[in-house]
């Protein structure tokens, strides 16, 4: 199969056809119509991704398993882990619910984190990455289900709604959500669509060399 | 329209087609293939685009007033409360003088879903009447509700979290109701909208007055 011609790109949000200007480092290149960004460069993206990967699954565990509040009153006591949320959903007959927030909250971030980690690691150490396309797939169709962030700002407005009537601690669980949260938001700047799937297709093209 | 807008002429009348997944350029011959590089099928337009967007706004519309009619939870202490709905909750936390939090609530759980509702409404009649103003507007303006849509989904996080943390018998319980159902179904049927939308589809009708397509390239190959 013949290529299309390399100096051209089309807008992905409006699709018109441009030709491809060369861009520095910190320069973006924008739709002349639209004003969609079109592409532009990512220093060192993969590395950096690796690193956030990595430390975003570390984080994971903490601030799934430690409670992120706990409330105290008359001698009782209850606490909350992100999992805890759908589970009591599930037992109050809110199957919907209790799954939107098992997937949003849960579910999502990890395949999210586990890809990024795939993708990171076979680009860097230059494995076979059988799955990268899939990987890549997935993350991108992933990206704004997601919501890790919404579920903090969620137990914000919760503590300030219980602050009155029960005493309330905050758990470490909630401060390994924060964390979590930063590294997430930094990935998803580091994420170069374009020049992620530039480097693999030349990872694709070199380890076919050396077959 | 500038005068350059003359000029401007899309991917799809030049015959070609850009992959939706990796944004690699092809043919438009090749639509309906896989992408030779991530593999997605090809599609110089989302397939169904107006009929999915049209049908989830319509869906979630419909849906939006059981969400608000409903009570989403009820909270009750000794045995006593009454279910409260989303707008009963922000204006209780608007009465205890809780105003910034109030806002923050009416804004993620009612004024954010009906702009985004309005802003789906307007996108969807630009292309299904070829309308031709402020595209770039309109433009911007889908990108800020893709965005600021999932916001919503905040009233049942915080459902969530209450429902978990106040557990204590008789003394305190708050347990979810139907309302949220609705709710989280009507912010996800905005998305499936937002998601089937496609933008492409505003500009497609301004380039209707360019000569006809030119063929060529398809003699190159």
């Amino acid at each position: 199969m013949q290529g299309t011609p390399k100096h051209l790109i089309a807008c992905h949000e409006c699709d018109l056809l441009i030709e491809r200007v060369v861009n520095q480092p910190d320069q973006d290149v924008i739709c002349p119509r639209c004003h969609a960004l079109l592409y532009y460069t990512t220093l060192n993206s993969i590395e950096r991704l690796l690193a956030l990967s990595i430390a975003g699954l570390i984080l994971f565990i903490p601030a799934n398993l430690f409670p992120i509040l706990s409330l105290h009153v008359f001698g009782q006591s209850q606490s909350e882990i992100i999992l805890q949320s759908a589970l009591s959903l599930y037992e109050g007959g809110l199957e919907v619910v209790a799954l939107l927030i098992l997937l949003f909250a849960i579910v999502v971030p990890l395949i999210q984190l586990i890809a990024l980690f795939y993708i990171s690691f076979t680009l860097h150490y230059r494995w076979e990455g059988r799955l990268l396309r899939q990987a890549m797939h997935s993350y991108q169709h992933l990206r704004g289900w997601g919501m890790l962030e919404i579920f903090l700002l969620g137990v914000l407005i919760s503590i300030i709604k219980l602050k009155d009537i029960a005493d309330l601690e905050v758990g470490l669980g909630l401060y390994s959500l924060a964390a979590l949260i930063i590294v997430i938001t930094l990935s998803g700047i580091f994420f170069n669509p374009h020049q992620i799937w530039h480097q693999i297709d030349l990872h694709r093209k070199q380890s076919r060399f050396y077959d | 329209m500038t005068d350059s807008a003359t000029t401007f002429r899309s991917a799809r009348d030049s015959g070609y087609l850009l992959c939706s997944d990796c944004e690699k350029l092809h043919y438009l011959s090749q639509e309906g293939l896989h992408c030779d590089r991530c593999g997605a099928r090809l599609h110089s337009r989302i397939a169904n685009s107006m009929s999915i967007s049209w049908a989830c706004l319509i869906a979630s519309i419909l849906l939006f007033l059981p969400a608000n009619l409903l009570p989403i939870m009820t909270f009750k202490t000794f045995g006593q409360g009454e279910p409260s709905t989303i707008l009963g909750g922000v204006l209780h936390l608007l009465e205890e003088d809780m105003l910034m939090i109030g806002l923050v609530v009416l804004t993620a759980s009612i004024v954010v879903p009906v702009l985004k509702m309005i802003a789906l409404t307007i996108l969807l009649c630009t292309v299904q009447f070829g309308l031709q103003t402020n595209l770039r507007q309109k433009t911007a303006m889908f990108r800020i509700v893709e965005w600021i849509g999932r916001w919503s989904m905040l009233d049942i996080f915080v459902i969530g979290i209450l429902v978990a943390l106040v557990q204590l018998g008789s003394i305190a319980h708050i347990e979810g109701n139907h309302g949220a159902t609705a709710f989280a179904i009507v912010v996800l049927l905005t998305m499936f909208s937002a998601i089937a939308f496609d933008t492409r589809l505003i500009w497609d009708n301004g380039t209707s007055d360019l000569p006809p397509v030119s063929k060529d390239h398809k003699d190159d190959k």
